[in-house]
């Protein structure tokens, strides 16, 4: 070993290396640390976006978060109107309630220092309280990692080319393990109940399917809707367009659940065991019901429960009124109306059949006989074309061909039919003829995206051969020279913006006329009430609206004792689901008029 | 090295079906009495010479807690996720407090999160926590909300809140039934 440690002299040179290079520390306060990629932080919400059901607050196991009124925002159906509010004292910024939401609105972001002498600052509404957190979101809600499941499970059907053969039901609905499995997507929150129109207790039935309790939820159903297999098939199912999941993926099946769910119960016996509904005492009240369809079936049953005496006046021979005659049997079998109805005769509903208000038996006599009507005649006659050769024969109204076919005729329709609509009752009728044999031709005076029609049934009717032309307008039915339809000329149309706005109208293409060939030809263009059966001077005190009598929220109309619903009545929407609404509010409003009567 | 050489060299000499989890990152599952010798296998023959992490996970439904040692090869940065369950009734896991001094950290958490028990391991019992009576806090089947519920105050200022069920009903005026109570949300 020398004197001199050359080698301890020069290795500490080594680090020289190193003078040129950034350091790992920075100059506090003159640069600040860079942040994490997906940095957890403050919460930053995008008031617009969020729905506030609520999901985060659910979810915060530390119970930091909660839904609260915030100004201007007012809510609506599919948006509680409530925001999260963050207590920043129990946060721990796990990012869970991040995780779950369904909207995607809520975030975290980079910052995360808050200094503030006073406590109450710690609770913040994130979006109001840092609106520039937008522009510092680091950890989002991303569908790639969100925990909720946008995916729906898909419904078992018939194959589009075995439908046509018969009247077979074409959805096959859940299985058990599929119901669970779909329930379970639900967050809860009943941000659907609203867009109900009688407002179904959707997240608590749903649950319980979820949980493997069929039992209560068939009896939480029952609690304010006794056709719900009908609603389980049929339904428009509103409550769906506002589930907290279609924002950014497919919302739950609430119709197929509840269909899964009523399905259990395979006849009345069982819905009377399941249901045990409790039933008052009878009270002596009568009360008489013109029309056994949704509106008046719901009425009654309603009211029988409440110990009321009811006798139900149909004209057919049937019960159900559209929901029998109206939808066809793939959609909504027979067996499937007339146990939910059995069961509804059980808690004490008499009804008349055969028996037509006007004919049968007048409307004084109903009147008389009972303290108080109820009045859901529905809406009975198509609209016609209003075009030349409408009288030709083979031209029919929809309702009247839906009826006849669910009557069990089969109607000879020919090769080729026309049908003219854009509605559910216009797929109806373009399905039932694919199913008597016909090739069928839609027309529709605007676009496929424009019908109102369910998206299911353009679906099922596209796969099933229907031919739908957009944009077309019926014009003039060619007759031969016996009088039968023998061709149905239609224009193209463009769509006009109207000026000052609103829905764009078609407009006829001049020298566009076409004309199809055809043996049939069904207008299903709407339907209109016919009042007949009333006497003039009710007639005359009542408020009729664009064809419909105007009724108060409680179903009231302006004549004494006399309440109506259903598609005949001027208000909410027309749908089996909104007859079922006011048979069940009219229910409660004649009710609480004896209750008060008596008091 | 490549992740196929590992993935080789674990089913020469241990039998062991491990497979590339993403990238450098290599997964593999084992009996618990394999994986204190694999991971020394690792540690002294593959230089995996870091300890990396040490997490648990609770499969309530499965009745197992599976423990998840992750070690690190820094020449060419290569990971492997060395997998193994446990029952869930009385826990026991090899104590492997020498492999690494940092062992010591994570086992001291598992235990005391998840009640899982490495016999001979003599560290102190309390960690995170302090006067801890409850079940261990990580098992899924702790009633976090339930112990928040009866452990923290609410702070004023908090009286304002809504469900947000409630708060539709009020709006809608939908009539719940107690039936149906039970299986709303809040």
């Amino acid at each position: 070993m020398s004197i001199i440690d050359l080698k301890g002299l020069l290795v500490p040179l080594g680090a020289l290396k190193q003078i040129a290079k950034e350091p790992h520390t920075i100059k506090y306060p003159d640069q600040t640390k860079e942040i994490s990629e997906r940095y957890r932080g403050f919460h930053y919400n995008d008031l617009d976006l969020c729905i506030g059901c609520g999901n985060c607050s659910t979810i915060c196991m530390n119970e930091a978060i909660d839904m609260v009124e915030v100004e201007d925002i007012e809510g609506k159906p599919g948006d509680s109107g409530l925001r999260p509010r963050i207590d920043y004292g129990r946060c721990c910024y796990c990012a869970l309630c991040v995780d779950v939401c369904p909207s995607g609105s809520l975030s975290m972001t980079a910052d995360f220092i808050k200094v503030s002498e006073d406590a109450f600052d710690f609770l913040m509404i994130p979006g109001k309280d840092n609106p520039g957190g937008k522009d510092k979101i680091t950890f989002d809600a991303s569908t790639d990692t969100s925990l909720n499941l946008f995916e729906r499970v898909p419904m078992r059907e018939l194959p589009p080319e075995e439908r046509v053969q018969s009247f077979a039901e074409v959805f096959l609905g859940y299985t058990e393990e599929e119901a669970r499995i779909e329930a379970s997507r639900c967050i809860t929150c009943g941000l659907c109940t609203e867009n109900c129109p009688v407002h179904m207790h959707i997240p608590e039935y749903i649950n319980a399917i979820s949980r493997g309790d069929d039992e209560e939820a068939i009896r939480i159903i029952y609690d304010n809707n006794d056709l719900p297999e009908m609603c389980g098939k049929v339904c428009t199912r509103r409550c769906e367009d506002v589930c907290a999941l279609q924002v950014r993926g497919e919302a739950v099946a609430i119709r197929w659940l509840k269909r899964y769910a009523t399905e259990r119960a395979e006849n009345a016996d069982m819905i009377r065991r399941i249901v045990n509904p409790e039933i008052r005492e009878p009270n002596g009240i009568k009360v008489g019901i013109i029309g056994a369809g949704p509106a008046g079936l719901t009425a009654g049953y309603y009211l029988a429960l409440k110990g009321y005496d009811i006798t139900i006046y149909e004209a057919k021979s049937e019960p159900g009124g559209m929901i029998m005659y109206g939808i066809p049997k793939y959609r909504l079998p027979y067996d499937s109306i007339q146990k939910q109805v059995d069961y509804m005769k059980s808690i004490g509903v008499k009804i008349h059949f055969n028996t037509k208000v006007g004919k049968d038996i007048s409307f004084d006599e109903i009147y008389n006989k009972h303290d108080a009507v109820f009045m859901g005649v529905g809406l009975q006659k198509g609209y016609t074309l209003g075009i030349e050769g409408e009288d030709a024969e083979g031209v029919w109204a929809a309702v009247d061909f839906l009826g006849l076919v669910n009557e069990g005729k089969r109607p000879d329709m020919g090769k080729r039919v026309v049908v003219v609509g854009g509605g559910d009752v216009s797929m109806d009728s373009s399905r039932v003829s694919r199913r008597l044999g016909a090739e069928v031709v839609q027309l529709y005076r605007r676009r496929i995206v424009d019908m109102p029609a369910d998206d299911e049934e353009i679906e099922g009717a596209l796969e099933e051969g229907v031919q739908i032309i957009e944009k077309a307008i019926p014009t003039r039915v060619i007759k031969d020279e016996k009088g039968r339809v023998k061709g149905m000329e239609y224009v193209r149309a463009e769509l006009v913006p109207p000026e000052g706005g609103g829905r764009p109208r078609p407009v006829p293409i001049k020298g566009s006329e076409t004309v199809i060939e055809c043996d049939s030809i069904i207008a299903a263009i709407g339907q209109k009430a016919d009042f007949g059966l009333l006497p003039e001077k009710v007639q005359n005190s009542l408020t009729f609206e664009r064809g419909k009598i105007k009724v108060d929220d409680e179903r009231r109309t302006g004549y004494p004792k006399l309440w109506a619903g259903g598609d005949a009545v001027k208000y909410g929407r027309v749908d089996a689901i909104s007859a079922i609404a006011d048979g069940f509010y009219a229910a409660e409003s004649i009710d609480a008029y004896f209750m008060q009567v008596k008091a | 090295m490549t992740t196929q050489d590992i993935i080789r060299a674990l089913n020469e000499t241990f039998e062991l079906k491990a497979e590339v989890l993403h990238g450098n990152q290599i997964r593999v599952s084992m009996h618990k009495k394999q994986v204190a010798p694999v991971l020394l296998y690792l540690k002294n023959q593959w230089g995996f010479i870091h300890l990396d992490h040490v997490s648990c996970v609770d499969w309530i439904e499965e009745n197992v807690f599976e423990l998840v040692y992750i070690v690190y090869r820094p020449q060419d940065q290569l990971t492997v996720l060395v997998k193994t369950k446990i029952h869930r009734e009385h826990p026991e896991m090899e104590n492997m407090e020498g492999f690494w001094p940092h062992m010591r950290t994570y086992q001291r958490e598992i235990r005391e999160m998840f009640g899982i028990e490495f016999p001979g391991f003599e560290a102190p019992r309390e960690f995170i926590l302090e006067g801890w009576e409850e079940i261990p806090p990580m098992r899924r089947d702790f009633d976090t909300r339930g112990y928040v519920k009866r452990t923290y105050t609410t702070r004023p200022g908090r009286e304002d809140a809504w469900s947000v069920r409630e708060y539709i009903t009020r709006r809608t005026g939908e009539k719940l039934p107690d039936f149906a109570r039970k299986y709303s949300r809040d």
